[in-house]
């Protein structure tokens, strides 16, 4: 295989615009089983209708085509479509539309999974689980909020109660034991 | 009559206290007096877009052990959040596969913990039979067990000419075999509730869209999440709305901060409970707006008839 198609190519994005020709070293056969093991469908059963890129609101403001995904799914184009940007909104519109049953929006999350095990990890992931892992909760409290919490006659969140201290106690001990920490480097939070 | 466990997650505590204020006034005696409760030891439900997104099986796990201290209460999950509502409702879903409920409870045991489900009653003495824990939705709870008639009894107060402008956001209408509650592709539960509180549901283009900020987006590349919540804005101030009103604070969130950075007013943001708090006559100053960035004097001033 020498040539990729250009119409398959174009609009999708700048650098393989440039590169033109794809060879085999940059297919990965085994992509779409690997899809698969993290809870995809097979995307080789897209019929690359196009129907989860008309109605995806990303689709249809960037360029990020999800058809273009799937087909690079099944190229076996590893190394790019890992290396696409997550903008996937899981609002599941493609999912409703898809006439061959494939949820490419599961298929986004699954690319996500491996581009994590890839070493792939945007900064947002790693606050978000300090968060998780320090407060019980994704969003770090505010000092702010708390005093107007306080005003209102609200009682403390989580973190404050003494007894909190079981329930972080707790999630640490999920982490470790699906690795989660080392997966995305936050083994020194969950220490502490 | 149901018995619920609030579940507030991790945005309207920490960024929109208001929020709680509301939910917790309607819910209790100044409310419908429903019978809901506290629980101190819920952490994040987790987020969908983090944890799902990177890693199942500890998603899962953070999920199942939250689901194990409703069941253990004996009483249904109620979310605020459409993020929550999704996470739990695929959590209780995944667990009705006995291997997967295994290897959750393998890990569990450790921390003292096991999923099984709400034990059927009439079953009792017999083999047990489990039912999943329920996970409801404040707007669905308000439209199928309170009821629009109830709420519009209620309404001391009712928001004439107040134009509203619903937004369901995605994960409370998909993915569709989970979120049975309502018609996805027209749903009217909000409109409704609007409608009983005596304010006017406009309809706007594309009322369906994403508000864009869910699976990351917002967090990732803010910049395209504010824009596609420009389109909406638009289409909401084409209608006319005096206000936007979502059952979502992720929602919430994105629409408030959104609108900062590409106009200078903005159309007032609040959650569904807040504008029914509004309707039953309670003091705009415990809704907390002045946490919110899009300020809601217009809102109010046009409340108050002036």
């Amino acid at each position: 295989m020498g040539e990729v198609e250009k119409t398959f190519i174009g609009g999708l994005h700048e650098q393989l615009i440039e590169e033109k020709v794809i060879d085999e070293s940059q297919l990965d056969p085994d992509f779409p089983k690997l899809i698969r093991k993290y809870g995809g469908k097979d995307v080789m059963t897209c019929l690359q209708c196009g129907n989860c890129t008309g109605v995806c609101p990303i689709s249809l403001k960037i360029d990020y085509k999800t058809r273009n995904i799937i087909k690079c799914c099944q190229f076996g184009l590893k190394k790019y479509t890992l290396g696409t940007r997550w903008v996937c909104a899981t609002c599941y519109r493609c999912y409703e539309h898809c006439p061959a049953d494939l949820n490419p929006a599961e298929v986004m999350i699954a690319l996500r999974h491996i581009a994590v095990r890839e070493g792939i990890i945007p900064p947002f992931i790693k606050i978000a689980a300090t968060n998780l892992v320090k407060y019980g909760q994704s969003v770090k409290p505010d000092p702010e909020i708390d005093k107007i919490r306080k005003e209102l006659g609200l009682g403390k969140i989580g973190v404050e109660h003494p007894e909190f201290g079981k329930v972080i106690r707790e999630i640490g001990v999920l982490i470790r034991a699906t690795k989660y920490d080392k997966l995305i480097g936050i083994q020194e939070e969950v220490k502490a | 009559m149901n018995s619920y466990v609030y579940f507030f997650g991790c945005v309207i505590p920490n960024r929109y206290p208001g929020v709680e204020y509301a939910i917790r006034w309607v819910m209790g005696k100044d409310g419908f007096n429903l019978d809901v409760k506290d629980h101190p030891e819920f952490s994040c439900c987790p987020v969908p877009g983090i944890f799902y997104s990177t890693d199942k099986d500890t998603w899962l796990l953070l999920a199942a052990r939250n689901l194990v201290l409703a069941q253990d209460e004996r009483r249904q999950v109620l979310t605020v959040c459409n993020g929550c509502l999704a996470s739990l409702l695929k959590a209780t879903e995944s667990l009705q596969d006995p291997k997967a409920m295994g290897k959750v409870n393998r890990v569990l045991a450790q921390i003292g913990k096991k999923y099984t489900g709400i034990p059927q009653k009439s079953n009792e003495g017999k083999r047990k039979v489990f039912d999943p824990v329920k996970v409801r939705h404040y707007v669905e709870v308000m439209a199928n067990d309170v009821g629009m008639d109830a709420i519009k009894a209620k309404a001391s107060r009712p928001l004439k000419n107040i134009k509203v402008a619903a937004h369901y956001g995605c994960h409370y209408l998909r993915p569709t075999e989970r979120t049975t509650f309502e018609d996805p592709n027209n749903p009217i539960m909000i409109d409704n509730i609007v409608e009983a509180c005596g304010g006017t549901s406009v309809d706007y283009e594309d009322k369906l869209d994403c508000c864009g900020a869910g699976g990351g987006v917002r967090s990732h590349v803010v910049e395209l999440a504010n824009s596609l919540t420009q389109d909406k804005c638009t289409n909401i101030a084409a209608a006319g709305a005096d206000c936007i009103v979502t059952g979502c604070p992720f929602c919430l969130l994105q629409f408030d901060n959104a609108q900062k950075t590409f106009s200078k007013d903005g159309i007032p943001v609040m959650h569904v409970s807040q504008l029914q708090a509004l309707s039953m006559g309670i003091d705009p100053i415990s809704l907390g707006f002045d946490t919110h960035h899009v300020s809601a004097h217009s809102l109010l001033r046009k409340l108050r008839g002036m």
